[in-house]
């Protein structure tokens, strides 16, 4: 077996680029989860932006239009959450299921009836504008190259730390989750510290969709997300919550990916497609063991 | 009161009775994917090939979608046959439903075709098409292994299977024919719907010096172009001609015509359709082919070597060549 093959430059790369989209995703799980709705819809969610940037970026011939228009999508999906399980008291686990549900079919619906194409999207005048790539320059064979939207993730999760653990209003977003009553007692409100936690789940996963359909692919595909979004949710579990262990998390995730895809040549190709589920059930065992100590999940403080 | 219903039932009936006379002349067909359109290459050709039936003959088509849910194979099939007169079953997903032969006894008047596995015997309204993919790769791998520059070449095969191995095994002994210190490099998506995962393989070929490589993955090859034309290597497209998808990077494609294989069977069946019996559709017949585009896309092969490559598929036909296979 060559190492070298497998401890690259490229698989580095490799796992820089495709972490971002379960990065992303993932930020915008856990700051529902620290509210205490912790949202599963999320797959759905990267499915509407990556369908919703693709066609932004698509009629306006920009890539910051495409961006708007997933953040729009977003808001709209965060409000529907929002609104069904904070207004509405509906069960989170089940509103976020039927919503993974539904944003497939959305999606499918509208590339169907308002492009007239199915399965995929390919635009027959005009083309999907990507997000800017940075050539970092060549090192050795490998020419380095990383979309703005990876430093962009890497920015916001050492922001999403900062303000959960170093702002009032991380506080409160913590406590809407852990204690609301105490929210209450102090004159506020936990409903809309949950808002909030939903709406910048839909902006941060609409967020990866956009860099999935336009930064690293440029089309549209039914179903594009191929799961990354439950992936996601079990980064969130892993880490509890901390969005610097969540990082760490994904980053794993996607460097047994990107290494299992290069040991296809020593391994039946069969086994390491199970790698990052494997991966994923190790890292619930450990977390299991180590929970047996601290009693019950919650968000880290 | 009810003799007002009773009239409105008799009008509508003779209505239906009518409508499905007329519709009877030309055969209908539908056709029932295993998983969806938009891959650009195996289903879309198959759409194409009824797309081209309703055209030419004003032949009444029918699309149905599975999604690759297993539980949805018989029930997409039943549905075809209750629509349709033919029954086209698009992927080797639909083995097994077909295998047990209870649709085949529920609709005997249907005529069924499976197209890309072979099933013989399992009645006189069965018949199968299976495709030399082989001998169209061999041709691909030898212009690969005549253009690298690395010595490396590379392929992005769907999964494991059968099938995508005689893709495979074409390739490769294309490939030693024409450069024998050639090396070929294989990765499997385990996935034909996932673009993001064409790419990540295309990239992991690359950095292990692959400078051509061969998609065979469906809608996951989309990402495999993608990578080219980042990187910048060269790749070679399948089932349909390609090219126009990224003329710059996609030097030719293996065409492996699944749409005018249903074309002809359809609108010849009395030529064509002999249930129980397997029809290979091969390069002899052309049905399989190399292609490289039009020609006001730029064009990467030499004319050498595309004549090389037209002595080559004359050989093959004449079977002075015998490319390996993984089937039968």
């Amino acid at each position: 077996m060559n190492l070298g093959t497998i401890f690259s430059l490229s698989t580095l790369l490799n796992t820089v680029n495709t972490s971002t989209i379960v990065i992303l995703a993932a930020l915008g799980c856990l700051m529902t989860d620290q509210a205490g709705i912790m949202c599963i819809g999320i797959d759905g969610m990267i499915i509407i932006g990556a369908f919703a940037g693709a066609m932004g970026s698509w009629l306006c011939g920009s890539w910051v239009m495409g961006l708007v228009f997933a953040l729009a999508a977003g808001l709209l999906s965060g409000l529907f959450y929002g609104v069904l399980v904070i207004r509405y008291h509906s069960d989170e686990f089940i509103i976020g299921v039927a919503f993974n549900l539904f944003a497939q079919a959305l999606t499918t619906f509208l590339l169907r009836t308002l492009i007239g194409q199915s399965g995929s999207f390919h635009p027959t005048t005009g083309e999907v504008v990507k997000i800017p790539v940075l050539q970092l320059g060549r090192v050795g064979d490998t020419q380095v190259q990383i979309s703005i939207m990876v430093l962009l993730a890497w920015f916001l999760v050492l922001a999403m730390w900062v303000f959960l653990y170093k702002t009032p209003q991380g506080f409160w977003l913590h406590a809407s989750g852990e204690h609301p009553e105490s929210l209450r007692s102090v004159g506020r409100s936990p409903e809309k510290q949950r808002y909030f936690a939903s709406l910048g789940c839909g902006l941060l996963c609409t967020l990866a969709g956009a860099y999935l359909s336009m930064g690293y692919l440029s089309t549209f595909t039914e179903n594009m997300s191929a799961s990354k979004g439950y992936v996601a949710v079990a980064c969130v579990i892993f880490g509890r919550s901390n969005p610097l262990i969540v990082f760490f998390a994904t980053l794993l995730f996607g460097f047994i990916e990107a290494a299992g895809l290069r040991m296809q040549g020593f391994i039946d190709p069969t086994l390491t497609a199970t790698f990052p589920y494997v991966g994923t059930i190790l890292m619930m065992v450990f977390l299991a063991l180590r929970q047996r100590t601290r009693r019950g999940h919650r968000a880290a403080k | 009161m009810k003799k007002c219903v009773s009239w409105i039932l008799f009008v509508l009936m003779l209505v239906t009775l009518f409508s499905t006379a007329a519709s009877a002349e030309t055969p209908s067909v539908a056709i029932v994917l295993a998983n969806t359109l938009g891959d650009r290459s195996f289903y879309d050709s198959a759409k194409e090939g009824i797309d081209r039936l309703e055209a030419d003959f004003g032949t009444v088509t029918k699309v149905i979608h599975c999604y690759e849910d297993a539980s949805q194979y018989e029930i997409g099939l039943d549905q075809g046959a209750q629509a349709c007169d033919i029954v086209v079953a698009v992927g080797w997903q639909f083995w097994d439903a077909l295998d047990s032969g209870v649709i085949l006894e529920d609709y005997p008047d249907k005529k069924f075709l499976f197209v890309d596995n072979g099933l013989a015997d399992r009645g006189d309204n069965l018949m199968s098409i299976v495709y030399a993919q082989n001998e169209g790769s061999f041709l691909v791998g030898y212009i690969a292994g005549k253009m690298t520059k690395t010595g490396k070449i590379g392929a992005v095969g769907g999964q494991d299977s059968d099938t995508i191995n005689d893709f495979i095994v074409g390739y490769k002994a294309g490939a030693a024919l024409a450069n024998p210190d050639c090396e070929v490099l294989v990765q499997y998506s385990n996935d034909y719907e996932d673009p993001a995962k064409g790419k990540e393989c295309a990239l992991a070929l690359h950095s292990m010096d692959c400078d051509i490589i061969f998609q065979i993955a469906g809608k996951t090859g989309e990402g495999v172009f993608e990578a080219a034309r980042e990187a910048g290597f060269y790749a070679i497209g399948v089932d349909g001609d390609q090219k126009y998808i990224n003329p710059d990077v996609i030097i030719c494609s293996m065409v492996k015509d699944v749409g005018r294989s249903i074309y002809e069977v359809v609108s010849h069946p009395d030529e064509y359709f002999k249930g129980g019996t397997i029809w290979k559709a091969d390069m002899a017949t052309g049905f399989i082919d190399v292609v490289y585009g039009t020609e006001d896309m730029p064009q990467q092969v030499s004319d050498e070597l595309k004549s090389e490559v037209e002595e080559l598929k004359q050989k093959i036909i004449s079977g002075e060549i015998v490319v390996p296979t993984t089937l039968e």
